[in-house]
């Protein structure tokens, strides 16, 4: 076969050409021109994906992110939506730091001041976890997060104003908004469900169970049964306290580890397994003496003694278990913490056992009661954990940075808390049964509230996880279950209304929604550039129109707390970074000549760097 | 109303219209002649059911670890689908009425399971098997090239990423239907729609066999695009789970004409000559020592 001779000539031209031309590019200027050319950026779009939970998992965050990707996109910003499941979204974002935009739920409402230490401090930008995974660094604020944690009074009350000042003008992160928690309960066999908060998991303790003539027979759950039904399924699959992405803020790993002491309310800290502790000063140290009862024994038969307490704390500050671990953590840079109780664990220097029943705690620089904090960590026990100083490397986190203490799924789980494992079905459920050698059976607490001494009215907790909120609505209904163990979305109030069979509880804004920016990487490194985007964002449009009306609005992490200065009070429209707009309408020309201020131009109504 | 009670409740729906359906497809004269010499085509069919088993049973203990798997290794399309095709399916809902609503979702529970389990049994009663044989291997190709792209890729329907657009009108509908559903498959599977492409796949064989049953080609058809559109109308699919889908259900009748065959004379072989003489050994000596 032979080719025409006008193509083969043609092709000879073209190279010889090319050839040409490159020979002139090598000679003369032009790779100089050439390099100078590519000092300027071709100016592209900005482009930011938001990562978030899919609606299965949370009835508000992808609403949430739409919206705010929809005004990015008015800005001119290139902005998408990707969905994933909540261990994913947890791993992506507080694991791999893989990001530019996340909207979440925090784990747990902030209610202290003390709490956004771990959460905005500077050192704790390369940690994992729910330690500032925005990557934030600002020398201001981290002096003012030391300052509110040694002083008290008027002075600490200064330093937490402005600090929420910083942070809201900085927006390391966006607060949206307090979301109400709503959940369907059905009252026929258990009651007192109002008592407690069910955010927390010892609310389930507080539970009376209806005399037995009173009850549904006709139920299909058996009577000593408690059901509980989620539309999450982590906790059927992994059991592990210190996991990052498996754990969340509805959370029942609390009830089968007990901690010394637990939160009755955001300012206190009272004793649980702890008989009593005592404060006192050495040479400017703060010391703490704790007393812990004796003949209480794990869920295996081994007993709980000071050791396994002392064991606790080196090991959540590093669960290698690493030389030095037992005089000062901070030289040691192979250590590894557990990411969930950094925040907690790292006040304690030093835990020294005294007697099997007596602990002598050396907290770092810190006020009392914020070292009171970190007798809320789970207590975990050495017969079982020191076998997991080992690295791992499943799990999300890199080769070597883990420990299988941190991937394990931990099931059965051992611990001392007012439940034991039963069963699981990964998946689909699991149950707890009442532990009957728990401490509060045979120790007297006077100093705890009836509904939590008496221990659990119910012999076993069996939670099934389902597809979604409607579904965990109908199990509660149908009387699979009584009571719905994650919050459900406003959407299902009307649903829950109609059923004469459910009640429906609403705690006031308990947790907090947010907008996390990556602060990492370009072009979120620029505060000037977060406070622009806070200002696309209606958050009173965004909780009329996806929450309902079940939210209120947030400026400050600490908003709804007494710590909110006045100047950053909710006035009608947020008092720091108002939207660019009214009643989620963006006034496109404001935002262009917001971020034209910021030093970014536009190119055919497209947002790009200069 | 749990798990076991809705899976009685497709089982009994599929029962009761399933010998309706032979009677009126078959017909009673043919169905009876084949019923009264089933034997022989029971034991010809059977390695072919065991196939379909065998893929079944690797399917349902790999979804779990595909699924793990797809969330290390695979690609989130999720938001490129939703550029790609726009509010198609918010469009779509937008004519939801309850009836609708009501008729779609019993086609995508009830239909679906109908739809594929009747050529299981009609072609079973055909002289020939060799239907039977290509149902089986199109149903095998579908399932396997679904595990491979769940694996590949990570996506969430339309419900999950326009929920203010979309609704996930099965679920609000019958919120229980959530439970077998989420049995048979999570929610980032959904590229490409297996519920299209099986359907469209025993459409297409239904149309390529019309001469054996020509009663079938009209009911297949219409349950099969019913399906289709169910997907899409309950906010499970998007539209490009479908287009793929459907182009999935025309590769697997191709190659399962090529290869169906084959796979009959494979199986035959395998049952007949490997684990037929083996098994009948195992317990020959099982009893014995008994």
């Amino acid at each position: 076969m032979t080719r025409p001779p006008t193509t083969t000539s043609l092709r000879r031209r073209n190279v010889l050409s090319l050839l040409a031309v490159s020979a002139t590019a090598l000679t003369s200027g032009c790779i100089r021109r050439l390099r100078t050319i590519t000092g300027w950026q071709p100016s592209d779009q900005i482009s930011l994906e938001i990562k978030t939970v899919s609606a299965d998992s949370d009835p508000y965050a992808l609403r949430i992110a739409n919206q705010v990707a929809e005004w990015l996109r008015t800005a001119g910003i290139d902005s998408n939506v990707t969905p994933m499941s909540n261990e994913e979204l947890l791993r992506q974002v507080l694991l791999k730091h893989e990001f530019d935009l996340f909207v979440a739920r925090t784990p747990l409402r902030i209610k202290r001041p003390g709490a956004l230490y771990s959460l905005l401090h500077s050192k704790f930008a390369p940690a994992s976890g729910w330690q500032n995974p925005f990557g934030y660094a600002n020398l201001n604020v981290d002096g003012l997060l030391k300052t509110q944690r040694t002083v008290s009074g008027k002075r600490r009350q200064k330093a937490i104003s402005q600090l929420q000042q910083t942070v809201a003008t900085n927006q390391p992160f966006t607060p949206i908004a307090l979301a109400d928690d709503i959940r369907a309960v059905r009252s026929d066999r258990y009651t007192n469900w109002r008592r407690r908060d069910l955010h927390s998991s010892l609310s389930y303790l507080a539970v009376e169970r209806v005399d037995a003539d009173e009850r549904d027979e006709s139920a299909p759950t058996p009577p000593e049964e408690l059901g509980v039904v989620m539309n999450d399924t982590r906790l059927t699959t992994n059991l592990n306290p210190l996991s990052v992405e498996f754990r969340c803020s509805d959370d029942l790993t609390e009830l089968l580890y007990d901690s010394l002491g637990y939160s009755p309310d955001p300012k206190t800290v009272a004793p649980w397994l702890a008989n009593s502790w005592k404060f006192s000063k050495d040479s400017s140290k703060l010391l703490a003496t704790v007393e812990i009862p004796a003949n209480v024994t794990w869920h295996d038969g081994t007993p709980l003694t000071a050791e396994d307490v002392a064991f606790t704390y080196a090991f959540l500050s590093d669960t290698t278990l690493g030389s030095g671990i037992e005089d000062d953590t901070d030289d040691d840079t192979t250590a590894v913490p557990v990411p969930r109780f950094h925040g907690r664990s790292d006040r304690v220097s030093t835990v020294r056992v005294i007697d099997p029943q007596t602990l002598e705690f050396r907290f770092g620089e810190c006020h009392p009661q914020a070292a009171k904090r970190a007798f809320t960590v789970p207590i975990l026990p050495k017969h079982i954990w020191n076998h997991r100083t080992n690295p791992s490397s499943i799990g999300g986190i890199e080769v070597g940075t883990a420990t299988e203490a941190l991937v394990t799924k931990n099931i059965p789980p051992i611990g001392s808390g007012p439940l034991m494992f039963a069963k699981n079905d990964p998946q689909r459920s699991v149950s707890f049964d009442t532990f009957d050698d728990h401490f509060l059976t045979h120790t007297d607490k006077p100093e705890l509230p009836d509904e939590l001494a008496n221990g659990p009215a119910f012999d076993r907790l069996a939670v099934r996880a389902v597809g979604s909120d409607v579904a965990a609505v109908e199990m509660v209904a149908s009387g699979e279950a009584d009571v719905t163990g994650t919050a459900v979305g406003a959407g299902k109030v009307p649903r829950i209304g109609r059923k004469s069979v459910l009640d429906l509880i609403v705690d006031r804004s308990t947790s907090l929604y947010m907008v996390g920016y990556n602060v990492r990487q370009s072009p979120l490194t620029n505060a000037r550039i977060r406070n622009t985007i806070a200002q696309l964002i209606d958050k009173r449009y965004l909780i009329e129109d996806v929450l309902d009306g079940y939210a209120q609005p947030a400026v400050s992490p600490l908003t709804g707390t007494e710590w909110l200065p006045a100047g950053l009070k909710w006035n009608g429209t947020d008092p720091v970074t108002p939207f660019l707009g009214t009643d989620g309408e963006l006034n496109v020309q404001k935002a262009q000549e917001a971020f034209q201020a910021a030093g970014y131009q536009f190119d055919d109504g497209k947002l790009v760097r200069k | 109303m749990n798990l076991m009670e809705i899976f009685s409740e497709v089982v009994v729906v599929v029962s009761v219209l399933l010998p309706m359906a032979l009677l009126f497809v078959v017909g009673p004269s043919r169905l009876w002649t084949a019923l009264s010499d089933l034997r022989p085509k029971l034991k010809e069919a059977a390695p072919g059911f065991m196939a379909l088993g065998i893929v079944l049973g690797i399917n349902s203990i790999a979804r779990d670890t595909g699924n793990n798997l797809s969330w290390i290794v695979g690609v989130n399309i999720t938001g490129f689908i939703h550029r790609l095709e726009g509010q198609f399916v918010a469009n779509l809902q937008s004519m939801a009425t309850p009836t609708l609503t009501s008729y779609f979702s019993a086609i995508y529970v009830f239909g679906y399971t109908f739809l594929l389990v009747f050529p299981l049994f009609a072609y079973l009663l055909h002289d020939d098997t060799q239907p039977l044989y290509e149902t089986v291997a199109a149903y095998i190709i579908n399932y396997s090239v679904g595990l491979v792209c769940y694996i590949a890729f990570v996506a969430y329907g339309p419900r999950n990423l326009i929920p203010e657009l979309v609704k996930p009108l099965l679920y609000i509908n019958w919120p229980h239907s959530q439970l077998l559903t989420s049995e048979v498959n999570t929610n980032t599977n959904v590229f490409p729609s297996l519920h299209t492409s099986m359907s469209v796949t025993v459409a297409l064989l239904s149309y390529r066999f019309r001469d054996i049953y020509r009663r079938w080609v009209p009911i297949a058809w219409m349950l099969a695009i019913s399906v289709a559109i169910s997907t899409m109308y309950l906010g499970i699919h998007w539209l490009t789970d479908v287009v793929v889908g459907t182009v999935l259900a025309v590769i697997s009748v191709v190659l399962a004409a090529r290869f169906g065959d084959r796979l009959r004379r494979g199986m035959n072989r395998v049952t007949n000559d490997w684990i037929g003489d083996r098994a009948v050994a195992y317990v020959r000596r099982w009893l014995q020592n008994d």
